[in-house]
């Protein structure tokens, strides 16, 4: 007996441990810090965003940080990846820190997945409220059906006070008024309760008496058919049928308290409008691009030419949510992530004013420690080994052009 | 000490240790149960079960039954055909709820702060308590397939309205219409479970006009009795005893 009895034990003991496994096993995403791990043309050829502004970098909770900007979906999206025609604005946060209490593109609210054409800018805004205190890095993100998740750039946003200070009210079409964070939670757990005491008192009356070994011998000796007695039998019906009755029943109840219900709420939406920017009046060409490995620096030869009646200088490259600054035309003032800024990151080698009608071929050189800190290095190892960005250009009166380049990178190794 | 020789000296003694053997076996059966079908069960109910933006009146009241029936069918095999219990399916759906519920409340509210309106398993015991008394009342394999399978589909949906109906009442917000799960789903941020892979009010119901829930429904129970069949069969397949010589059954 003690040796049945030991193994009876080990072997509960490997259930248990297997049951807490299982239970253990599975909590929604919580991280949000895949940017780096991201293949580095995903980043660069898929989404840029860029006139990013995250409205308050501490906020207290129920308070509101909005996170706006524009996103250009790349026209040379890559084929790896399927386009963009079913595609989610999200937010990349640990989990609900925030509540996403309203996300738009162009003007649109979009709760659910929108379609997104190559080649278009768009402007968007998300608008978080604070939930849960602490530190957080919170990006932009968006998700693409087929291609999975697009991360944006991140900035730490910190969250003060307390989460049970938290607060999400809600007015219903039928004139309710009721806090969504807590509704209905007391009805879960009663219902849930009533049902499994429900259960439980059906396991008790068959655990109660003598289980498995006399039963077991009854039905080897086959006496099996004096195992369930007529007490029994009106035991069970009086479960099933008080199961059922009890469900018409609360089916009825139900609706009678709650007579508005409507279906859950879905479809793609379609028929967002892009932000109607100028054909730029500078045109740029790739003459060649190559990326030094040791210096941590890409160099591209560009022929540039100014159709505009302003004469311009370039001031910015962006890829990847990286921005390379040429101090001496752009300094940044909106805040925008350090480990993302290269502030002198951009150098030209003639960058004077481009006057109107001329065209100059330029050495353009970005570097900074960025390109490995973010892994877009990386691209050197792609099947498809091309770089893509924006290029930004700045006339006399500080009008901005955004151009984009699209090109093959060569990489150097000496 | 010879095989023959007894373990027990007397009645009471013999009944004493049948009766720690009966809890010690329950308590096995329950725990290695709750660690299977809860797996089984979050690999292929998933999402529909986790979130509240997921129970629509379409494929959370078609896909859920179908795949819960599986160990309820096949322990009510082994309980029923061994020992004549009518308790299987009640024991797997009160070790899955069980284990659901440490899971919702320690990872998804606990560590993740899902709220748990949002995050709460599906109702599944009056469709168990169908099943056992079904099988017990019957002592047919087959009629409890068809009557008791058509059964868990059927009563899946009423079981679980009490506590989803409050979250299906609308609400206009910036302009657009919601419920409120489907606000929940949108307020909360999933940053792994974008909105689009949520698989709800799909499908070629529409044609049955508003009221798609019982069809749904039906058509659930139906192929619950496809499985319930395949996994009774499993059930037996997997208690049987051929591997020792001396089988009494
Ligand atoms: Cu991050």
């Amino acid at each position: 007996m003690k040796i049945i009895k030991d193994k009876v034990a080990s072997l509960s003991f490997v259930a248990l441990l297997m049951a807490l496994t299982a239970a253990m096993f599975y909590a929604p995403t919580a991280s949000a810090h895949g940017e780096k791990s991201q293949a580095a043309f995903m980043r660069m050829r898929t989404i840029h965003w860029y006139d990013l502004n995250w409205s308050k970098d501490e906020v207290a909770v129920n308070e509101t940080v909005t996170i706006s900007g524009k996103f250009h979906v790349f026209s040379g999206w890559p084929e790896s990846v399927d386009e963009p025609d079913v595609s989610f604005l999200n937010i990349g946060i640990p989990g609900p820190v925030f509540i996403r209490a309203g996300s738009w593109i162009g003007g649109q609210l979009v709760p659910r997945s929108v379609a997104l054409s190559l080649g278009e800018t768009y402007d968007f805004k998300v608008l978080l409220k604070a939930r849960r205190p602490g530190d957080w890095h919170v990006h932009t993100m968006m998700n693409v059906q087929g291609g999975g998740p697009i991360i944006g750039p991140g900035k730490w946003v910190t969250i003060t006070g307390s989460m049970s200070q938290f607060v999400n009210p809600i007015v219903t079409l039928t004139g309710k008024t009721l806090d969504l964070e807590t509704y209905n939670i007391g009805n879960i757990y009663f219902w849930h309760a009533v049902w499994y005491a429900v259960g439980v008192a059906w396991m008790w009356y068959w655990a109660k008496g003598p289980i498995f070994i006399p039963r077991q011998l009854a039905v080897a000796s086959g006496k099996a058919n004096t195992l369930i007695s007529a007490g029994d039998k009106k035991v069970g019906i009086a479960f099933l049928v008080g199961t059922i009755v009890a469900n018409a029943v609360l089916m009825g109840t139900t609706n009678e308290a709650y007579p508005v219900t409507t279906p859950l709420q879905a479809g793609t939406m379609r028929g967002i409008i892009p932000l109607e920017l100028p054909v730029p009046s500078v045109s740029v060409v790739v003459d060649d691009a190559t990326y030094r490995v040791p210096g941590r620096a890409m160099q591209m030869s560009l022929t540039i030419t100014n159709n505009g009646d302003s004469s311009v200088r370039l001031g910015e490259f962006m890829t990847a949510s990286v921005r390379f600054l040429e101090p001496n035309v752009l300094e940044d003032e909106t805040g925008y992530p350090d480990d993302l800024l290269a502030e002198e990151g951009l150098t030209v080698s003639d960058n004077s004013p481009l006057a109107p009608g001329e065209t100059r071929s330029v050495s353009v050189t970005a570097s900074d420690a960025a390109w490995e800190v973010y892994r877009l290095a990386d691209l050197i190892y792609d099947p498809d080994s091309r770089f893509a960005g924006l290029l930004f250009f700045f006339d006399e009166a500080g009008n901005r052009q955004m151009v984009m380049v699209d090109a093959p990178l060569i990489p150097s190794f000496i | 000490m010879s095989a023959s020789q007894s373990a027990v000296r007397s009645r009471a003694e013999a009944v004493a240790v049948s009766r720690t053997f009966d809890w010690m076996i329950l308590f096995v059966l329950f725990t290695a149960v709750l660690g299977g079908y809860h797996i089984h069960f979050m690999l292929t109910g998933g999402d529909w079960d986790f979130w509240s933006d997921w129970k629509d009146r379409r494929l959370w009241v078609t896909v859920v039954p179908i795949v819960a029936i599986t160990f309820p069918a096949a322990v009510q095999a082994c309980l029923w055909w061994r020992y004549r219990l009518p308790i299987g399916a009640t024991l797997c759906v009160l070790a899955l709820l069980l284990g659901e519920w440490i899971n919702r409340y320690m990872n998804f509210w606990g560590w993740t702060y899902f709220p748990i309106n949002i995050c709460f398993p599906s109702q599944l015991i009056p469709g168990a308590i169908i099943l056992d008394v079904v099988l017990m009342l019957s002592g047919s394999m087959t009629l409890t397939a068809v009557a008791g399978g058509l059964g868990w589909g059927l009563i899946f949906y009423p079981s679980n309205w009490p506590v989803i109906a409050p979250l299906h009442q609308p609400v206009e917000y910036n302009g657009m219409m919601f419920t409120l799960a489907d606000l929940s789903g949108y307020h909360y941020v999933r940053t792994g479970t974008p909105e689009y892979i949520r698989m709800v009010e799909k499908g070629t119901l529409r044609t049955f006009g508003k009221d798609v829930a019982p069809v749904s429904a039906f058509f659930s129970g139906f192929v619950s009795v496809i499985i319930y069949f395949l996994w009774h069969f499993f059930g037996k397949w997997f208690a049987g005893t051929g591997f020792i010589a001396d089988d009494a059954s």
